[in-house]
């Protein structure tokens, strides 16, 4: 894939890629763009090992998922942190997002379970999709689904109460 | 395990969506980092083959001297061409054995370039690996 065809691509998809980043970030612009970055930098070094297949955009979001997992693997030590500090102050610091309670339910979800409820609901992907995307089985990703919606459900009761 | 989406939770979140109005931003910094990648592997690209026909030099030129040497260890006359008049048994030893040690000493050195080649060869097939996983790392 030449330069020109994978910035188009990407062009196309960015918007998709980083509304499921921010999702999987939390909120968290800044990060989400910065690790979109990341990945689209990954995605076009190994671009030249990419078949079109009309997926490119499953395969962007495959890259941007790892990214994302390295990113929370790099930052486990101080990711509690981080998390408490983000609580106090979302509430009233990041009033851009109109739909915080969905982003504070989203955060109290392991990282996978994350991805597998942003994919599903968010991307409208199936779960076949997913378990291509992520590197999981199906098994594991109906798991994660039906752990992540009762804990977001869950999240999102107390919330509203 | 039931499956089905739950359409509360769906409409939440396709309500989320957010709107990008920095599109054009995003686009132009993404470019400049692929600017700034292209370069680190065109330089990245330069240096191993730079190192690599350092390394093919340095092999040619270990063997001619390593030849030359060998040829100007044999065709020296087996007489001595000058004797010291010290009668130190060290050094009678070394004069009696100096094709010997000459040889010796060519062979370690020999063998000292061979390892060091191909350590370096080793180095560039690392690098070489690395700059593939850097690639494709995702």
């Amino acid at each position: 894939m030449t330069r020109e065809v994978f910035i188009a691509n990407v062009e196309r998809e960015q918007e998709a890629l980083r509304s499921f980043l921010l999702a999987l970030c939390c909120g968290n612009k800044g990060d989400a763009d910065d690790l979109a970055q990341d990945a689209l930098v990954k995605a076009y070094l190994s671009s030249a090992g990419y078949q079109d297949k009309g997926r490119f955009r499953s395969w962007l979001f495959k890259i941007a998922h790892n990214t994302f997992l390295n990113h929370k693997a790099s930052l486990r030590t101080t990711e509690s942190i981080d998390e408490a500090r983000l609580l106090v102050s979302n509430a009233t610091s990041d009033s851009a997002f109109e739909y915080q309670s969905l982003y504070l339910a989203l955060r109290t979800l392991p990282p996978k379970e994350r991805s597998a409820i942003t994919l599903f609901y968010l991307n409208g992907y199936n779960i076949k999709e997913i378990a291509a995307i992520t590197d999981a089985s199906e098994d594991a990703v109906k798991k994660q689904l039906s752990r992540g919606r009762d804990k977001l459900q869950e999240q999102l009761k107390m919330h509203q109460g | 395990m039931d499956m089905t989406k739950d359409k509360a939770l769906e409409e939440l979140f396709l309500a989320q969506k957010p709107q990008f109005t920095d599109n054009a931003d995003f686009m132009a910094s993404l470019t400049k980092r692929l600017d700034a990648v292209e370069f680190i592997k065109q330089h990245q690209e330069a240096s191993i083959r730079r190192y690599k026909m350092a390394m093919v030099a340095a092999f040619i030129v270990g063997i001619i001297s390593g030849a030359l040497a060998i040829a100007l260890v044999l065709s020296s006359p087996a007489e001595p061409l000058f004797t010291f008049s010290i009668q130190s048994a060290f050094l009678l030893w070394v004069a009696e054995n100096s094709r010997l040690i000459v040889a010796t000493a060519i062979a370690l050195l020999m063998t000292v370039g061979t390892v060091s080649i191909i350590g370096n060869v080793q180095d560039i097939q690392r690098m070489r690996r690395q700059l593939k996983m850097d690639m494709t790392c995702c």
